[in-house]
């Protein structure tokens, strides 16, 4: 009975408090500075030049001395709101602004509400506040749009780095001895222009395009982290002034490639569609996906395949794309359909848990969301400098995005059957509204497994393991077959090979 | 008047939330009648929950990629009288979730351990009638490790928990009664096999927080040694979560709230001492978060005392 009250107790207790604790990235300070960063090769610019930027005031001017005395002041009456904010900022910012992005996706990732008629509203960039709001970011807009904020970061960070190393002028709380760092400032690093000034605007200025809904949150949260380095001494007006200059242009250059690389065509039309069907049975496919949602949904931006690539060329895109799976009457096809139905769902089992860990679906980050997120946790054990954890991350989101589109081009060709269409008996974990062939989950992990593993060789293995659990939890989902998941694993590792062939040779190493 | 165990609303618990698996703390022990000392009350019942609009939010909506959600359950269940006042229950449902249409996969097996108290704290009888006042308290656990994450088709929600209730009862000399309880379920949070999830913003964890409940119910009736009917109003506000949103899926750390009304009855079969047969209807009329089921149980009991020898009657 004592050990009843006791047990009763503890529930008391734990129950009362609603509240989780998140895994957070630790504090960490980089132990690299990649002095020559400013060389390293850039996505969208020609390289670091392509931005010139102006000399800063010298230390001992009175522009400069006047910036100090500024914060001077505003470190005499630093509010506990302000203590917040240099405690939010303090840990590396392009981390944290993939968070944001994560979280974005997640907020953005439901599919819209069939209209009355059974026709299904698309999402439009013109007016992104009406029912359904833009975007709808499912996997490819997630992979495409974690793929832009990154590649900027990135050449925004490139630009400073140059800058910093060649101007070395140091922070405000290097300078002038009145001035407290407030939070741990990089031995070494130049504070012109501020890194996090470029981080915060380039951030802002992608994401307000891919989530015009938030706009205003986001230019919250970029002000915040300018203002937090201010006030922690870490930067000073003109050093933030000058980041900002560099991120304007860089976004300018990212944004005009993001207005014309397709994604406005990504969702096709009903002759398309149509076309697509058409297509895969004179390829062959005597069984052609139909949407198993009711009213039947059109497949999910069956054009995205077209959306412009990142690390590979249309050519190469193509010659990557996989013979023909084994279509359904064949012995293969056969064999394959009897190991998802051999899979029990009702109950609770491994395959079930490895099915739901990896899910992802509706409502979530995505695949590309879990692979930044197991990234982001690296990159920070690491301790990686924020230039290093730019060219990080803008290799593994052109990767996964690069993988989005090939995979995206395999589905509309082929337009292979799931599993449950064939056996209308099997029940899924909830099932993509788009064709099999090849597995989105698999060709996403794959890529990415192989970019983190190039970045991380210890890991690699496991990063390797990984990937293949996240391929087979479709099968146990009940949604792919295995040619499906194996395929897709194969075509991602060779995706993920240009994103890692361009670090190889971006100057880094 | 013997006994009993014959309240059969935990399936109407159960059968209230979205997933027809709230786990359902309330109201097994939440009736205004009691065991003597060495009754054992065994009752087997069986139930459905079905409904084809549920409440996204406030909003209520059907969903042609569900259908119609169906929710059977087996409840076995055991009471026990320690004593005159004081009466102990223990149940495991066994739960079979699925619907008519979509593409996900159903979900059985067997559900929550409850065990529950039951203390005659007052008892005060005049000419009219008597009056009862009852604290009742249980813990409930997962008695498999089913997965509460896969709603509505999980079997239950995944989380321990612990709740207190008071139930008072006034029986007429007429045979008429009215009972009014109720009582509060605190559950704790859950892990889950997803590693992240957004819930009013993205929440980088694998465990949710199980939203705690206020639960009750009113009900006027009739009883004798024959029978026992009553009308009845359930309700059920979840004290934290959030809604479902915009044609998303729901998740165990929803706002569940549920208004009912039902009937249900008792019948003590005639030349078979301590043998009944019960059957209850409810309807849910309102809701947040909520499929708005229909709700039916049908159960057989047994009560008797093999500690007492007693003589023929």
């Amino acid at each position: 009975m004592k050990k009843i009250v006791a047990a009763g107790l503890v529930i008391l207790m734990i129950s009362c408090n609603k509240d989780v604790v998140e895994r957070t990235i630790p504090a960490f300070e980089p132990v690299s500075l990649d002095t020559a960063g400013g060389s390293w090769k850039t996505v969208h610019l020609s390289g670091s030049a392509e931005i010139p930027v102006t000399a800063p005031e010298s230390v001992n001017s009175g522009t400069y001395k006047a910036e100090l005395d500024q914060i001077v002041s505003l470190q005499a009456s630093v509010s506990a709101a302000d203590n917040r904010l240099v405690s939010q900022w303090k840990n590396s910012g392009v981390i944290r602004w993939n968070e944001v992005a994560r979280e974005l996706v997640a907020s953005y990732n439901l599919p819209p509400k069939a209209n009355p008629d059974g026709t299904y509203p698309v999402p439009s960039a013109a007016n992104p506040g009406a029912i359904p709001k833009f975007p709808f970011a499912n996997p490819p807009y997630a992979s495409r749009a974690y793929a832009y904020l990154h590649t900027a970061i990135y050449d925004a960070l490139v630009t400073v780095w140059a800058n910093k190393f060649k101007y070395k002028r140091m922070s405000p709380a290097r300078n002038d001895s009145r001035i407290r760092a407030l939070e741990t400032i990089q031995e070494g690093l130049p504070s012109y222009p501020s890194e996090d000034a470029a981080v915060a605007q380039v951030s802002f200025r992608m994401l307000k395009v891919l989530f015009p809904n938030d706009t205003v949150m986001l230019k919250e949260m970029a002000d915040g982290q300018k203002r937090a380095k201010l006030l922690s001494g870490a930067a000073s007006p003109t050093d933030i002034a000058a980041g900002e200059a560099i991120a304007n242009a860089v976004a300018e250059k990212a944004l005009a490639r993001l207005r014309t690389d397709g994604m406005g065509q990504a969702v096709g039309n009903p002759n398309i569609w149509a076309a697509l069907e058409a297509g895969a049975v004179a390829k062959g496919n005597n069984t052609p996906w139909k949407s198993m949602e009711t009213p039947a949904r059109p497949m999910m931006l069956s054009q995205f395949g077209n959306v412009k690539l990142w690390r590979m060329s249309t050519a190469q895109r193509d010659s990557l794309r996989p013979p023909p799976p084994p279509y359904p009457g064949s012995e293969q096809f056969k064999k394959e359909l009897a190991e998802v139905q051999s899979i029990k769902r009702e109950g609770n089992s491994r395959e079930w848990q490895i099915a739901l860990y990896w899910a992802d679906g509706a409502g979530t980050y995505t695949p590309p969301g879990h692979w930044n997120e197991i990234a982001s946790a690296k990159f920070a054990s690491e301790k990686l400098n924020e230039l290093r954890i730019a060219r990080a991350y803008s290799l593994l989101n052109m990767a996964m995005s690069d993988a989005a589109i090939c995979c995206w081009d395999t589905k509309a060709y082929y337009f292979t059957a799931r599993p449950s269409q064939i056996d209308p008996s099997i029940k899924t974990i909830g099932l993509p509204n788009f064709p099999a062939y090849t597995s989105g989950h698999s060709t996403f992990s794959a890529a990415a497994s192989v970019v983190l593993g190039y970045l991380f060789p210890a890991s690699s293995a496991n990063y390797e393991a990984m990937a293949k659990e996240a391929s087979e939890s479709r099968i146990y989902g009940g949604i792919h077959f295995r040619a499906d998941c194996e395929v897709g694993l194969r075509c991602g590792t060779a995706i993920g090979g240009f994103s890692v062939k361009f670090g190889r040779n971006d100057g880094s190493n | 008047m013997r006994s009993s165990l014959h309240n059969f609303k935990r399936l109407l618990a159960v059968a209230l939330a979205l997933c027809a698996a709230l786990p359902s703390r309330s109201q097994t022990p939440n009736d205004g009648f009691t065991m003597s000392k060495g009754e054992i009350c065994l009752v087997a019942g069986y139930g459905q929950a079905r409904w084809d609009q549920y409440w996204e939010g406030t909003l209520l909506r059907e969903n042609p990629n569900l259908g119609t959600f169906n929710s059977r359950m087996i409840m076995p269940m055991l009471g026990y009288g320690l004593s005159d006042k004081l009466n102990l229950f223990a149940s495991l449902p066994h739960i079979a979730n699925s619907s008519t249409a979509g593409q996900m996969s159903g979900k059985k097996g067997w559900q929550d351990l409850s065990i529950d108290a039951k203390y005659k704290l007052v008892k005060k009888k005049n000419k009219a009638g008597t009056f009862y006042t009852f604290l009742a308290a249980g813990f409930s656990l997962p008695a498999t490790n089913y997965a509460p994450d896969h709603l509505p088709f999980s079997i239950g929600l995944g989380a321990k928990t612990l709740s207190g209730r008071v139930i008072v009862h006034y029986e007429h000399k007429s045979h008429l009664f009215a009972t009014i309880q109720t009582g509060y379920i605190m559950r704790s949070k859950i892990t889950v096999d997803r590693q992240s999830y957004y819930n009013e913003g993205q929440v980088n964890s694998n465990v949710m927080p199980v939203p705690n409940v206020w639960d009750g119910a009113v009900r006027l009736g009739f009883n004798n040694k024959r029978l026992r009917v009553d009308v009845h109003y359930n309700w059920m506000l979840s004290t934290s979560g959030s809604d479902i949103r915009w044609n998303d899926m729901p998740y165990p750390f929803n706002r569940m709230n549920a208004q009912t009304v039902g009937i249900q009855g008792l019948l003590w079969i005639p030349g078979v001492k301590g043998l009944a047969i019960h059957g209850n209807v409810d309807q849910v009329v309102n809701g947040r978060n909520v499929g708005k089921a229909m709700i039916w149980g049908t159960a057989i009991q047994y009560v008797f005392n093999p500690f007492k020898k007693e003589k023929k009657s």
